[in-house]
């Protein structure tokens, strides 16, 4: 039994004007008494149909492989259009959508050849954020430009997650275990406190206090001591997606950029070997359990991706209540939270007194609100100078409860970092 | 300017397929009957038009590029007087055009080439016509099968534009 062809031929609208040109001519010979213009029409009549014939006759097979290079706020597209081989690729045009959240030209340059076409975009990411790049849409189209037809296309969205660097060696913080049996999963990790395990080449990012230097002056090249620790312990990431004051706009962005720091907090902490969970906490907790492994950093990123904000405002007590219920007390918990209201603020007391040692960390909606603002000069200082104020009172209060850290700058979390890797001064 | 963007300026016009457009479409124009000599001038002015639409505005105004190009074409085969040689010439120009439509800038280099399989049916089909214009005896009879067959042709055509589905092969 044969099925129809799932995407048809359509006509371009130059076909249209083609045939509407093609028959006043012919029109204009007749009443002209004049065979002339029906040898201009003779042409214009017969390409439509010529090119619907001489194209393939149902949707081409098409292959597109993207990937995403660049660090820090740089997002580099680069991909690859490869149809079958009957099909010649000049004749493919590829349209890429610019995923929301990033800037930068919106049209990629192309290098054709007579079978592939390479494109590459590049975009930036003005804030941390996790997106998906669609892959591309693909249209055969007759060189004439006279029909065209969508093809079969074979790709898939890539995901682009740009954090704060900083994130990248969060991962050697020690955390509280939380397990009965700790220690059933060694993992390799860095520092000056494990059993040694072995020395390897140096990394660009290693610190000084880890490279081995004898060994690197035996060696003429730079090496670098590797440690291995037990499992270090578990933590608890919740994202409080409840509406505040500032509004859909602000709330959506400053949400857009905690998602991104929990990818890459996540990430991090998995890459080590830590369990991690996740808890997003609108009207109700949506919870990921406590895992570790490579499903569990993409049940994460899922989660995380799909994440979107309440419209509703819920009790905190809800979310300290179906956090007890989910994770085990004393896990150490990274509340994300913009701190923009009372409401905003009772997360963590909550959940302190259902057994969880929690750091908040605030991104500040300020420089956003800065931006955004219609006033100048003095008024605009003035106005800036009691949001500080405010803001640092607001964050003041929270510190009362449990460490918070105020996030101004999205592309650095040196702060937050440096905060959770001193545990002595955490504990002072 | 620095020769290498002069250099890929001067290409963007993909120069070959407008110099045959233009010299079809300027000559049939001075073949017509456009009093004072304004024939050629109106082609020109038609064809350059075109072009200048097509490499120096958006896509947007490019995408009505070919309009200027077809009204001068349809202008000048309506004034031009009855002849062999005058048929051939606009049968040309008509071939000329869809040519110069397959070069487009915005697409890759080569479209002209690539086009040459959908140009030579008209090209075919233009080719039969005008040698039985040549050879065939003129008279009344001749005259209404080619009425008769003019008339199925522009039937067929609507016909199959009607129903895009047609061109599909259907798969298994």
């Amino acid at each position: 039994m044969s099925a129809r062809p799932s995407r048809p031929l359509r006509w371009r609208p130059l076909s249209p004007l083609l045939l509407g040109a093609g028959a006043v001519l012919v029109l204009a010979s007749v009443l002209g008494r004049n065979p002339t213009p029906l040898f201009v029409a003779l042409p214009l009549l017969l390409a439509p149909v010529a090119a619907a014939f001489v194209g393939p006759r149902s949707s081409p097979s098409v292959r597109a492989d993207l990937s995403v290079e660049g660090a820090a706020a740089e997002v580099n597209v680069r991909g690859v259009v490869a149809p079958e081989p009957e099909v010649d690729a000049r004749d493919l045009v590829v349209e890429l959508d610019r995923p929301p959240s990033l800037v930068g030209d919106p049209h990629p340059s192309f290098d054709y050849a007579k079978n592939e076409i390479r494109f590459r975009a590049n975009w930036t990411a003005p804030e941390p954020t996790i997106t998906e790049v669609d892959p591309p849409r693909v249209l055969w189209r007759d060189a004439v430009g006279l029909v065209e037809r969508e093809t079969e296309l074979s790709s898939s969205p890539v995901m682009v997650a740009r954090y704060p660097p900083e994130l990248l060696r969060i991962g050697a913080v020690r955390l509280e275990h939380t397990t009965l049996l700790p220690g059933e999963t060694p993992s390799r990790r860095v520092g000056e406190s494990g059993e040694f395990h072995g020395i390897r080449l140096a990394r660009p990012e290693d610190p000084p206090r880890q490279i081995n230097w004898y060994a690197s002056a035996r060696a003429g090249q730079r090496l670098a001591n590797e440690y291995e620790l037990e499992k270090t312990g578990d933590i608890l990431l919740i994202l409080d997606a409840r509406p505040t004051p500032l509004g859909g706009s602000l709330d959506a962005r400053l949400f857009a950029i905690v998602r991104a720091a929990a990818v890459g907090l996540a990430d991090s902490f998995l890459r080590v070997k830590s369990r991690v969970g996740l808890g997003v906490f609108g009207e109700f907790l949506d919870v990921v359990p406590l895992a570790t492994g490579r499903a569990q950093r993409i049940r994460i990123d899922t989660a995380l991706r799909q994440a979107h904000l309440s419209t509703v405002t819920a009790p905190a007590e809800r979310c300290a209540v179906a956090v007890r219920h989910h994770f085990p007390p004393g896990l150490t918990t990274v509340v994300f939270s913009s701190l923009s209201d009372d409401a905003s603020d009772d997360l963590s007391p909550y959940l302190r007194r259902r057994g969880f040692p929690v750091v908040v960390l605030s991104p500040s909606p300020l420089p956003m609100i800065a931006a955004a603002s219609p006033l100048r000069g003095a008024d605009e200082e003035l106005a800036a100078r009691i949001a500080r104020l405010v803001r640092r009172d607001r964050i003041a209060r929270a510190w009362k409860d449990s460490p918070t850290i105020d996030w101004d700058d999205y592309w650095s979390l040196g702060r937050f970092v440096d905060f959770v890797r001193r545990p002595l001064v955490r504990r002072a | 300017m620095a020769p290498a963007v002069r250099s890929e300026r001067f290409w963007s016009l993909r120069p070959v397929s407008l110099a045959f457009l233009f010299v079809t479409v300027t000559y049939l124009g001075y073949l017509s009957g456009f009093p004072d000599g304004f024939g050629p001038l109106v082609a020109a002015g038609g064809v350059i038009a075109a072009a200048g639409m097509r490499v120096g505005f958006s896509r947007r105004v490019a995408a009505y590029a070919p309009v200027p190009a077809l009204v001068v074409l349809g202008l000048e085969a309506v004034q031009t007087p009855v002849g062999i040689g005058t048929e051939l010439l606009a049968g040309l120009g008509g071939l000329a055009f869809l040519v110069w439509l397959a070069d487009d800038p915005a697409r890759p280099l080569g479209g002209a080439a690539r086009s040459l399989p959908t140009v030579a049916v008209p090209a075919l089909a233009l080719g039969i016509a005008w040698s039985s214009a040549l050879f065939l005896p003129g008279g009344v009879l001749p005259l209404g099968v080619a009425g008769a067959l003019l008339a199925l042709t522009i039937a067929v055509i609507a016909f199959l534009v009607a129903r895009p589905a047609i061109f599909d092969r259907e798969e298994g």
